[in-house]
């Protein structure tokens, strides 16, 4: 009985994985798209949704296009040309809003959730054009195409941490990396209508159907990003979009039930028609008395999965039906990462601060993780006022491989960033703290930004699981404890010493009116003519 | 005046007689006064004199081009002379007469052996007798026995292939670049229509061969080139990079007219839907990587729903022509009815032969070529003639030297206009060397045009580098009024005291003046 169900299970999931793919797209040669929505109901009630829509281009036919021009099909041709242009092997490119909560939320599926826009490439080091030049052309290209100020992601900010973001493929040629971040940056309706025209179906069928700019801005965590990979087959090409709808908010605060008429206002009427697989993925919660609608077809490791090619039209909406009002979860519960970082700028100073990280580690083992700055010359880090205490007891010997750049003025005056890199060690089941002094920028009169007294963002500082060279491996000892991914901090605000923007004009009317009291004194003590005036008694 | 109360008559000190007193007055002002110029020089704009009456000069010069024809001695035999002569005052009188011939010199003489002459035969346009009008390579025309009869007809298909009639050339013809993207599209209307058509054969319909010879084509049937011969020889004016791209989802901005008939119901495009075709809201057509002009090229299929699509005349009724053109954008070809290609969802370079003819034809109209003349037929009809490429080249050279003229004329203009622009020296020489290159061109004509229209570019690019120096717009943004504004509190403060100490002792030594005249 048992054997013959499993047995009828695993004939079912062969014959729907093979169903999965949408045979008519065989008249593209060299070129696949597909696309992928898992919805993850996270413990707070809030539900996760990642979009990735996946395009792979062969080698092929990428190194046809260099004797005959560039000739695209399901690969978007403005971003071709922009990996030619500047002979991109590897670029990350993402805009989030809002701070992505790793402790309630685990760790999310794409793990560029750092907040504001974040761009990393690795662009081949050749003698036609210096890296800075393609790295400069880059930027603007892709802030003309996503209409984002990535213009501003200038050497002021650009660094080369190449062991915190490596490249994934293994190319011949030298290449080299170019990082940089700009907490500032927003994401809105503006980035998202160019990042939709680069999806085949656009936003007329598919799961790209339920991008409403609307709903997805409205959400309580959301991001664009674009990745792109040289792979041994050719060149992969993600276009993702995540967000963190809360439908307990939507409802009035009551319930958690969720579909996609909630979520987007929209539901998928048609199916993309040269996507080569297009699938719903919905991840179950166990141990909860749930429904799910409509039927779903299989049950891959606790997801339920949907093929959008075989089930259109298609509204998801998944129920908890013997719950009367959602109850939030206890403040205590278990956290789903092993590591809760926090971050902070203390000092009420305008000169002097003190920056304080704290990593707790929630897990029975001790971790061993990366930490990595990049920060605009806003702020100087202090080395030697730096301290590593675990419950109130220093500790120098939990941090190693330590790096500082301080920042150095370029060749046009202004200023590169200072990078902090460091392997940490943190101890089972408690938390370290990391201090260290800061000093704030005093900015010349030109530097401030309009609304100066907003302040500065300082970008998200990043834990990245580190590599043993010894081993060659990344954090392999204990994956279920230890840091997976990369992982953000929320960014932080500082206030610098902000001048009265009318003081200029102040100072010229001052000095005048003092050195025209001293010529007038003078000039009339030298032109002056003295005469006697007798007092009459 | 005396001294009983112990104070000193202040008269009666050296600094306080009224000389002394002048003199201090007086030195202040000459400082004041020998300080302007230097104040006025280091807070002046530099500005060079430009060039501006050899840039008037220029403005009135036209290149004329030598034309040199031979008539075939051999073939014509005795009637060469009489023909050479009449054809001679023909041409020049249609040269004086018409604008369209004034750029062109032409000279007509009698050559008995022209196979020898292999030097010269670059440059000179051979005419022979033979069959039929046609032209060969390199630069002969070849006239039936019928259009030689008058040396009338003989002017006026030599007339038609040196110096084409274009009327629209003007608007329709992009301007001169020395690189072009052709950027083709494929558009399918709707992603969720049933004749979507997923991929085309575009490389070997650009290279115009079949590479995937599938059961149901035919061998024989070879897939004539288009657009590679039209390249080839074209390159050597610009150069060409080709991409394409197919999009899924291309909607319009607007609703085609339905048009119910007594037997079929189809779809329109009104000549005012055509302006407004290129929906370029929707479309991600233009890349923003570089900054050389492209040309589009759409094969645009109608969703299932909007089939048949047609474009309408004026009184609303549909034409046969599937393709139309955009003046200095691109071409447009609309494909209806793909019954041939049947549930293939693939174009082929069979399916495209059509498309892509068209597409050629649009290409050589966008880049300034011109037909030949009507009558005149081509030995090579895929290739473009020598004598279509000469006229090519020539316009744009002219283009180019008359783009120049005006460009430096607008900037000597508006140095004029502007009296807060500087003009530095780089400026200028930019200025001086365009028309150095203009003079070049000018020296040139009689060469082979490609040397006149390397000249011409040189002189083009020079004369916009110039135009575009970003040191001409330095203090164009901050003007001398912000300058007085900030130092008035200054300058009036001082002012005062030194202007009224000024009157005062001007008053004085008046009235001492009238005292000791009374006196």
């Amino acid at each position: 009985m048992h054997w013959g169900g499993a047995l009828f299970t695993l004939c079912l999931s062969a014959s729907l994985a093979a169903s999965y793919t949408n045979n008519v797209p065989s008249a593209i040669s060299g070129e696949r798209y597909n696309e992928d929505l898992f919805i993850r109901p996270l413990l707070d009630g809030r539900v996760a949704t990642t979009f990735t829509f996946t395009t792979d281009l062969l080698e092929d036919v990428l190194r046809d296009s260099e004797s005959s021009g560039q000739h695209y099909t399901l690969f978007p041709l403005t971003l071709g040309q922009i990996l030619e242009e500047y002979s991109i092997a590897e670029l990350h490119l993402t805009l989030n809003s809002g701070k992505w909560d790793y402790d309630h939320w685990g760790y999310p599926d794409d793990p560029s959730v750092g907040t504001g826009a974040e761009l990393w490439a690795w662009m081949a080091d050749g003698p036609s054009s210096t890296i800075d030049e393609r790295w400069t052309g880059l930027r603007n290209a892709l802030a003309g195409l996503f209409c984002a100020s990535l213009g501003s992601l200038d050497m002021r900010r650009t660094s080369s941490p190449s062991t915190v973001f490596p490249i994934s493929s293994s190319p011949s040629t030298p290449h080299a990396l170019r990082y940089a971040n700009l907490p500032s940056e927003n994401v809105c309706t503006e980035n998202l209508t160019p990042f939709v025209k680069l999806l085949p179906c656009k936003s007329r069928a598919g799961l790209a159907t339920l991008l409403n700019p609307q709903r997805i801005f409205d959400a309580d965590w959301h991001g664009l990003n674009i990745h792109l990979r040289s792979t041994e087959k050719g060149t992969e090409l993600k276009l993702g979009v995540q967000a963190v709808f809360d439908p307990v908010r939507l409802s009035g605060g009551r319930r958690r039930d969720w579909s996609f008429r909630l979520l987007f206002d929209r539901v998928i009427h048609n199916s993309c028609s040269v996507a080569g697989s297009s699938v719903v993925r919905v991840q179950v919660p166990d141990g909860e008395s749930h429904a799910l609608s409509p039927t779903f077809v299989a049950d891959d490791s606790a997801a339920a999965v949907y093929n959008l090619i075989t089930q259109v039209p298609l509204d998801v909406s998944m129920s908890w039906p013997y719950e009367h009002t959602f109850q939030y979860p206890r403040v205590h519960q278990s956290r789903l990462v092993p590591l809760s970082v926090q971050r902070t700028l203390h000092g009420s100073s305008q000169i002097h601060g003190l920056l304080f990280i704290a990593l707790t580690n929630n897990g029975q083992n001790d971790i061993v993780v990366g930490y990595f700055e990049n920060l605009p010359a806003l702020v100087t880090l202090w080395m030697h006022t730096m301290e590593i205490k675990v419950d109130g007891v220093k500790r120098d010997d939990l941090i190693s491989n330590v790096t500082y750049h301080p920042h150095h003025v370029l060749a046009n005056g202004q200023k590169s960033p200072s990078t902090f890199q460091a392997t940490l060690t943190i101890p089972a089941a408690s938390t370290l703290h990391l201090s260290m002094e800061v000093s704030r920028a005093f900015l010349k009169y030109t530097e401030h930004p309009p609304d100066a007294m907003r302040g500065w963002d300082l970008p998200p500082a990043i834990l990245f699981p580190v590599c043993d060279p010894t081993m060659g491996i990344c954090n392999m000892r204990n994956t279920s404890t230890d840091v997976r991914g990369r992982m953000y901090t929320p960014s932080l605000l500082i206030d610098l010493p902000t001048p009265d923007f009318s003081m200029p004009y102040n100072v010229i009317i001052f000095t005048c009116t003092l050195i025209t009291l001293i010529f007038g004194s003078i000039f009339n003590l030298l032109t002056r003519s003295w005469v006697i005036v007798r007092v009459e008694d | 005046m005396d001294a009983s109360h112990g104070f000193k008559d202040p008269q009666s000190l050296s600094f306080q007689r009224p000389i002394i007193r002048r003199l201090i007055l007086g030195s202040y002002w000459v400082v004041i006064l020998f300080a302007i110029p230097f104040w006025w020089r280091l807070t002046s704009i530099e500005r060079i004199a430009l060039p501006s009456s050899r840039v008037h000069a220029q403005l009135e010069k036209r290149p004329v081009f030598p034309v040199n024809v031979q008539l075939d001695g051999s073939s014509f035999q005795g009637r060469a002379p009489v023909l050479a002569s009449e054809l001679s005052d023909l041409l020049a009188q249609s040269t004086r007469t018409s604008a369209r011939w004034s750029d062109l010199d032409i000279h007509v003489t009698i050559d008995q052996n022209p196979a020898v002459d292999n030097q010269t035969a670059r440059s000179v346009y051979i005419v022979a007798l033979g069959n039929v009008t046609v032209v060969r390579h390199p630069r002969h025309l070849i006239l039936s026995q019928h259009d030689a009869s008058s040396a009338a007809k003989i002017a006026d298909i030599l007339m038609g292939l040196l110096a084409p009639e274009a009327p629209s050339r003007v608007q329709r013809v992009v301007q001169y670049a020395k690189r072009y993207r052709l950027a083709f599209t494929l558009l399918n209307e709707d992603v969720t229509s049933d004749e979507l058509i997923y991929n085309w054969d575009i490389r070997a319909a650009l290279a115009g061969k079949c590479r995937c010879l599938c059961a149901h084509i035919p061998l024989a049937e070879i897939v004539p080139d288009h657009i590679s011969p039209v390249l080839s020889r074209l390159n050597v004016i610009h150069d060409f990079v080709i991409e394409s791209q197919v999009q899924f989802h291309a909607p319009l901005a607007f609703e085609p007219v339905q048009i119910v008939s007594e037997n079929s119901t189809f779809y329109g495009l009104t000549p005012g839907d055509l302006t407004v075709f290129v929906n370029s809201a929707e479309w991600t057509l233009s890349s923003s990587v570089s900054e050389d002009p492209v040309l589009h090229f759409l094969l645009f299929i109608p969703s299932s729903s909007r089939q048949p699509l047609h474009i309408l005349d004026m009184q609303g009724s549909p034409t046969r022509h599937a393709v139309f053109l955009l003046p200095q954008w691109g071409g447009i070809y609309i494909l209806n009815h793909l019954k041939h290609v049947g549930t293939r969802k693939h174009l082929t370079a069979v399916d495209l032969s059509l498309v892509f003819s068209a597409f050629a034809n649009q290409l050589s109209a966008l880049l300034g070529v011109s037909d030949l003349p009507h009558g005149v037929k081509s030995e090579s009809p895929s290739t473009l003639s020598d004598w279509q490429l000469d006229t090519v080249l020539r316009h744009r050279a002219l283009e180019n030297i008359v783009g120049t003229q005006q460009t430096l004329h607008s900037i000597v203009k508006l140095v004029d206009q502007i009296e807060n622009m500087p003009v530095d020296e780089t400026a200028r020489g930019d200025v001086q060397n365009a028309l150095t290159a203009l003079d070049q061109a000018y020296r040139t004509t009689a060469e082979p045009p490609l040397t006149i229209l390397h000249w011409s570019r040189e002189a083009l690019s020079l004369a916009s580098h110039a135009f575009f120096n970003p040191g001409m717009l330095a203090l164009l943004y901050f003007p001398a009024e912000h300058k007085y504004a900030v130092y008035t509190p200054l300058f009036a403060s001082i002012a005062v005291p030194l202007v009224v100490a000024l009157g005062r002792e001007l008053h004085a030594w008046r009235r001492e003046h009238r005292t000791t005249a009374g006196n």
